[in-house]
């Protein structure tokens, strides 16, 4: 497998090896796992607050925090990504505890085009992105970080059950359960209108 | 028999891998044909977000700010570690049992490193295996200054040492700059924190004049490692710019208190910097760059005026720090035409300020001469550059200080400590039209 840095592609091994110094208090190496990740990251969490104020700063905590507990992070488990997304998941609902809900903009979704599916898929599916996400951070917990890391950031089962800790199995039946909940939603809100 | 959650995942991957389509599922999978569809629909509606990219300002300002935070932690480590206390001040009194314990740590480090190493360190650039090496040689060196203003010479050492390694990354290895960047930083912060804490009067002296003199030189370095650094390294460049060029003013303030000369000539020189390099950034039509290298230009003129007025004290060589203003600033105002006329019509107003500005600065220095006295060669009255318009030449001109008898107060003179004017010259309080304090000009 290769993740692409830049204009540079880095293979696993470089990526472990990279990992492996920056495990061992090398900043240059960590630097460079920032330059790799940071627009992955910043990207996952503005898909969640929706402003890039607040996106800017939980980013830098990430990387904060990262190099902070970087020692504790197990080559074998998790993918490096897929750790950094649940701190930046963690960050994100520490966030939501300490503002209020309105204060993180979550409404403020002028950013998102609905034009990802084209009009006959759209006609065909009825949901638009602006109205999927808002349903997508009504979520709670594991849920709404499920379907983020699949369907938005294309993890598989194994990499999401691997980075939250649970079985394979368990990731599906949580996947289940937050697209019936994201049906709800949805229905309720056309019910409304 | 499969659970709904496995079906719906396994339907949602083969879908997802173009190995089958919505219907297929649906036929296949029939007996749930109304459970799955609505839930494979939502799924199928999921899409990645459209591009969103953080800006490349925010990630070099957060990469150099990771990398100072890094830094940080380490020194402070290392200090805890032998024995000081993770809070402790770098000012400390050396008793036997520290002592001891920083001959230890620099035998282990030798040791463990090898002088040869340390040695082979010193030309080393961030990046390299043993950068870190020259890093810990340096906290080893500032643990074995006891003194306070030899400590805050040695961070201007090492500072000095950033801004090389800086020249040297941005022609060979762009994307390491930004250590060097954050470490500049860091070392420049300790020296002013240091220089003003010193009690010491003399020393301070002594110190606030070493530390003008290299931030002017910094000021050089910087500009011309900005001019080759990759763009996205720029902005951290010219933060590092900004942090040396508002502190220069307190510093150049302090040392006017005790040596007007040498700091009106610190700031004549850096000033006439600025101008060049406005003018040069003009001929190349950088217009921010123009307007940064002006700004910063127009922040030492004030200054200028404020030592000409006696602002910071006691003056007896005051006819040199007036003479000398009048030469420097008759050239200033001819590179200051020069920069109006490439300007564009929006910053006209700006370069025309800077000129009022010096025009101040010079009749000030003139009146100051005229009324104690002393003759000079050079006009009484600024002279402008031929070539601006009749209409901003009279505008400059226009209520310039005129000699006047002695006031009684100085208009913003709060540092010179007597209440009163420093020297014979006549002190009409002109600076109110059109100076531009260091928080307007930053």
């Amino acid at each position: 497998m290769y993740t692409k840095r830049n204009d540079e592609i880095v293979t696993d091994a470089g990526l472990e090896l990279l990992i492996e110094r920056a495990k061992s208090d090398d900043a240059d190496a960590f630097g460079k796992l920032y330059d790799m990740y940071v627009d992955r990251i910043y990207r996952h969490v503005y898909y969640r607050v929706g402003n890039a104020a607040d996106s800017e700063d939980l980013t830098q905590e990430v990387f904060m925090k990262a190099w902070q507990a970087i020692g504790r992070y197990k080559i074998t488990g998790t993918p490096f990504l897929a750790w950094l997304m649940r701190i930046s998941h963690n960050l994100v609902v520490d966030s939501y505890r300490k503002k209020k809900k309105d204060e993180l903009h979550l409404d403020d979704d002028s950013w998102i085009t609905d034009s990802a599916p084209t009009p006959e898929e759209a006609a065909e599916l009825g949901y638009g992105q602006k109205r999927l996400r808002r349903a997508i951070l009504e979520l709670h917990g594991d849920q709404q970080q499920v379907l983020m890391m699949h369907f938005i950031e294309g993890f598989t089962y194994a990499e999401i059950a691997s980075s939250l800790g649970k079985r394979e199995g368990a990731i599906r039946v949580i996947q289940h359960r937050a697209l019936t909940r994201l049906r709800q939603i949805l229905e309720k809100e056309k019910d409304v209108r | 028999m499969k659970k709904v959650a496995d079906i719906l995942a396994l339907c949602i991957e083969d879908i997802a891998a173009g190995m089958s389509t919505l219907e297929d599922c649906l036929e296949k999978y029939a007996s749930m044909r109304q459970q799955l569809e609505p839930l494979l629909k939502i799924a199928l509606s999921i899409k990645e977000p459209e591009d969103i990219k953080p800006s490349t300002t925010f990630k070099v300002r957060t990469r150099v700010h990771l990398m100072e935070e890094i830094h940080a932690r380490r020194a402070k480590a290392k200090w805890w570690q032998i024995g000081f206390g993770a809070g402790a001040q770098r000012t400390v009194r050396f008793g036997w049992s520290r002592a001891a314990a920083i001959v230890v740590a620099v035998l282990l480090a030798a040791s463990a490193l090898g002088v040869g190493t340390a040695y082979a360190s010193q030309d080393s650039l961030p990046g390299d295996v043993i950068y870190p090496v020259k890093l810990g040689t340096e906290h080893i060196r500032l643990m074995l200054t006891t003194d306070d203003a030899s400590r805050v010479r040695l961070e201007l050492a090492f500072a000095s040492t950033r801004l090389q390694e800086m020249e040297a990354l941005a022609d060979t290895r762009s994307d390491k700059i930004g250590v060097a960047i954050s470490g500049y930083q860091r070392n420049m912060k300790t020296v002013f924190a240091e220089t003003e804490q010193l009690e010491d009067e003399s020393a301070s002296a002594t110190l606030s004049e070493t530390v003008a003199v290299a931030i002017s030189r910094h000021i050089v370095i910087l500009c011309r490692i900005e001019d080759k650094a990759p763009e996205e390294s720029r902005e951290a460049i010219k933060q590092a710019q900004e942090l040396i060029g508002e502190r220069q003013l307190r510093v150049l303030r302090i040392l006017a208190g005790k040596n007007p000369v040498r700091a009106t000539e610190i700031t004549l020189d850096t000033m006439q910097h600025w101008l060049e390099r406005a003018n040069v950034a003009m001929a190349e039509a950088k217009i921010k760059r123009g307007e940064m290298a002006l700004c910063q230009f127009v922040a030492l003129r004030g200054l200028g005026n404020e030592i000409v007025q006696g602002a910071y004290g006691s003056n007896e060589e005051f006819d040199i720090v007036d003479e000398m203003n009048m030469q420097c600033t008759s050239n200033h105002l001819a590179i200051l035409g020069a920069i109006y006329k490439k300007a564009p019509e929006d910053m006209k107003g700006s370069v025309e300020r800077a000129m009022r500005l010096s025009a101040e600065g010079y009749c000030q220095a003139s009146n100051s001469l005229l009324a104690s006295g002393i003759r000079h060669n050079l006009p009484e009255k600024p002279q402008l550059p031929a070539d601006i318009p009749d209409g901003v030449k009279a505008r400059i001109l226009d209520n310039l200080p005129e000699e006047t008898p002695l006031s009684d107060e100085i208009p913003g003179s709060s540092g010179s400590g007597d209440g009163g004017p420093a020297h014979d010259g006549p002190l009409n309080g002109s600076h109110q039209s059109g100076y531009m304090s260091e928080d307007e000009s930053h």
